[in-house]
């Protein structure tokens, strides 16, 4: 084997650049499809991966435990314990990163201006810091300093309809576990950046400030618990509901299914991309390499001649694919490379303004190159591009050196 | 003296569609060792079919070929494709090169098919270009070469492997009369230095005169063959 590719080698290397041109126009048809596959790749996985955190930061959790019925009736009346005993030794293992507790209730919230409705969030903020980007979005004011903080910290967008800011006060009414409309003047203590919507949405305060509104004592809402990737989520799920059989436990694919669906859309279209651009090159590469072989019958019919079995010949012509589609490839991945370095502070989507909100997504794409898909990626792309000059190889081989070489003789 | 080649009733047929075309008619001949032997005759005689039956390029359609006493005409391909790697050097009338070898791997390349190592390869192949008189223009490839430069650089890659014979098929139909006689008498000298037999097919009259050994086919078949001492041999 070695002394074969010693003996093919420089001849395969050295047929490439007898016709650079066409040998060119294979590379840049390889390079640019490749390209455009990893571009493509990184884009949809950026954006991808901004519409799952954007989703899973502020306020879903990978996976949330609720009280039966928590989730067609999201009132104090669906509450449960702060997790204890099996769950509690589940939720602090290695499998999960973190999780944290909240008490989450539907409220009003009232300014001297205007009346809104809002979702009430009691949070723990030293566990909250862990699982949302919100307490680091804070523009103005601060975000709670504890469990009993008696401040409320809200979305810029709700302070500005409520023609409030902070150091000034709103007046909140919840629902209490005994039935009566409890309310409570609050601080406002900070104001938080997000999406329109999830700034429109919550308000924020002391997970026992809460409590004690409402009533429940230590009962709280919501656990969400982070463990990464999503690929155990099914495993983790089951193991909890094993854990804590009277509990509500799902996945963010079925408590955001859009948002979850959204991210795992994105896969198959990389994959779609990627077939696509594939059966264009093909065509391109099996059309080039098929005029190659057809204009050097006769140098096959010699290389038989010579005593070079037909096997070795499309050996031959195979290698000379593989170094030519190599050096494609490698152009593709350069380019890629080259492409995402252009842009080492991400893709500013700042342009489309709160539209990028709307499909989704973060300001800015922060693009990233995954290792292992581009060489996954430029991998099929090499093979799938050899066996497709497998054929015009094939016939390279079948020549038959008499007609091969009478050809020669006209 | 020991046979190199042996045809017995050899018969070849060419369908062209409907039409049966008998390109070679019961051939009987035998090659024998040291032999510096043309083989003439009109365009369309059966030349080149005849060597290409003995040389394992092609098949025939009937009787029997022996090389060194081996039957070779129920061969497979591989094996036919070793016998000429091994046994048969073949310098055909034009392209007989690699284009992107040089001379010297050229000459290489069928030594490096036979994996023979690298260092013993190298060294046989710059003898048999010395051999051919091309010292000097190892390192040029075939598209730098003059016509005659390029076969010689054939003769050489033909003897690289020592083989059991020489076949050449109008080897100086390309070339102007000079060289084709320097062409011929670089063969002649090597078939006397080495002992290296030849079978060249020709129509050149040039070249049939300096053979030692006269073979006329006419029609797919042998008409005459005979021996005789050629007149002088002139150094090439
Ligand atoms: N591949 C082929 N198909 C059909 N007929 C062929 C083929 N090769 C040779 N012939 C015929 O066989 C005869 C002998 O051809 P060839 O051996 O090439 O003669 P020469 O080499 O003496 O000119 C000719 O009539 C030629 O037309
Ligand atoms: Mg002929």
């Amino acid at each position: 084997m070695m002394s074969r590719l010693r003996l093919l080698l420089p001849l395969a290397w050295r047929n490439l650049w007898r016709n650079p041109r066409r040998t060119v126009i294979t590379i840049l048809v390889v390079g640019v499809g490749l390209w455009s596959i990893l571009s493509f790749a990184v884009l949809l996985e950026a954006w991808s991966r901004s519409s799952r955190d954007t989703t899973l930061k502020l306020t879903t959790g990978q996976i949330e435990i609720h009280a039966q019925g928590y989730l067609d009736d999201p009132t104090v009346a669906h509450r449960m314990a702060p997790p204890s005993g099996d769950l509690e030794q589940l939720l602090k293992s290695s499998e999960f990163q973190t999780f944290a507790s909240r008490v989450r209730v539907g409220a009003i919230v009232q300014s001297e201006y205007k009346t809104l409705p809002v979702t009430l969030i009691g949070a723990s903020p030293d566990a909250e810091r862990k699982v949302s980007v919100i307490p680091s979005q804070v523009r103005d004011g601060r975000y709670l300093s504890g469990a009993d903080d008696t401040g409320i910290v809200l979305g810029r967008n709700l302070v500005r309809r409520l023609k409030t800011r902070v150091g000034k006060r709103v007046v909140l009414m919840v629902q209490a576990a005994d039935g009566h409309l409890a309310e409570r003047a609050f601080e406002v203590v900070g104001v938080f950046a997000a999406p329109e919507q999830t700034e429109n949405e919550f308000a924020f305060a002391g997970i026992k400030t809460v409590q004690t509104l409402t009533g429940i004592a230590d009962g709280i809402s919501e656990v969400v618990a982070y463990s990464g990737s999503d690929d155990a989520l099914p495993e983790l799920v089951a193991r909890l509901r094993k854990a804590a059989p009277g509990l509500d436990i799902q996945s963010w694919a079925t408590i955001a299914p859009l948002e979850y669906a959204v991210s795992t859309l994105f896969n198959q279209f990389i994959l779609m991309w990627l077939w696509t651009m594939f059966a264009l090159m093909a065509i391109g590469i099996v059309n080039t390499q098929l005029m190659a072989v057809f204009e050097r019958t006769r140098e096959f019919g010699l290389l038989q001649a010579l005593g070079m079995r037909p096997r070795l010949v499309l050996f031959e012509v195979a290698l000379e694919s593989t170094l030519l589609i190599g050096v494609g490839v490698a152009l593709g991945v350069v380019l890629a490379l080259l492409s995402v370095q252009a842009f080492p502070n991400g893709l500013d989507l700042g342009f489309l303004g709160r539209g990028a909100e709307m499909v989704g997504a973060g300001h800015i794409l922060y693009l990233h190159v995954n290792p292992a898909d581009f060489a996954l990626y430029s991998l099929l792309v090499w093979v799938m591009s050899v066996l497709a000059t497998l054929w015009p190889a094939r016939r390279a081989s079948k020549v038959s050196p008499v007609e091969a070489m009478a050809r020669a003789a006209i | 003296m020991t046979a190199i080649v042996e045809c017995r009733g050899v018969t070849k047929h060419y369908r062209l569609g409907t039409i049966d075309v008998a390109a070679l008619r019961g051939v009987d001949l035998t090659i024998d060792k040291g032999d510096f032997a043309s083989l003439a005759g009109p365009s369309g005689s059966g030349k080149t079919t005849l060597l290409n039956a003995i040389g394992g390029l092609d098949r025939p359609t009937k009787g029997s070929i022996k090389i060194e006493g081996h039957e070779i005409t129920a061969l497979n391909a591989n094996a036919l494709a070793d016998l000429r790697l091994r046994k048969i050097g073949f310098v055909f009338q034009a392209y007989n090169l690699i284009p992107v070898l040089s001379a010297v791997e050229n000459v290489e390349f069928i030594l490096q098919l036979m994996g023979v190592e690298a260092a013993a390869r190298r060294a046989r192949a710059k003898e048999v270009l010395r051999d051919v008189g091309l010292e000097g223009l190892e390192n040029r490839r075939p598209a730098r070469l003059s016509g005659g430069q390029q076969q010689r650089v054939a003769v050489a890659r033909a003897l690289a492997s020592k083989p059991a014979i020489v076949l050449a098929d109008e080897p100086t139909a390309n070339l102007d009369t000079k060289t084709a006689e320097d062409l011929i008498a670089l063969m002649s000298g090597l078939n006397d230095r080495l002992g290296t037999t030849f079978l060249m097919a020709t129509h050149d009259a040039r070249v049939i005169s300096r053979t030692r050994r006269h073979i006329v086919i006419s029609d797919g078949g042998i008409t005459s063959d005979e021996r005789r001492k050629l007149a002088e041999a002139e150094p090439a």
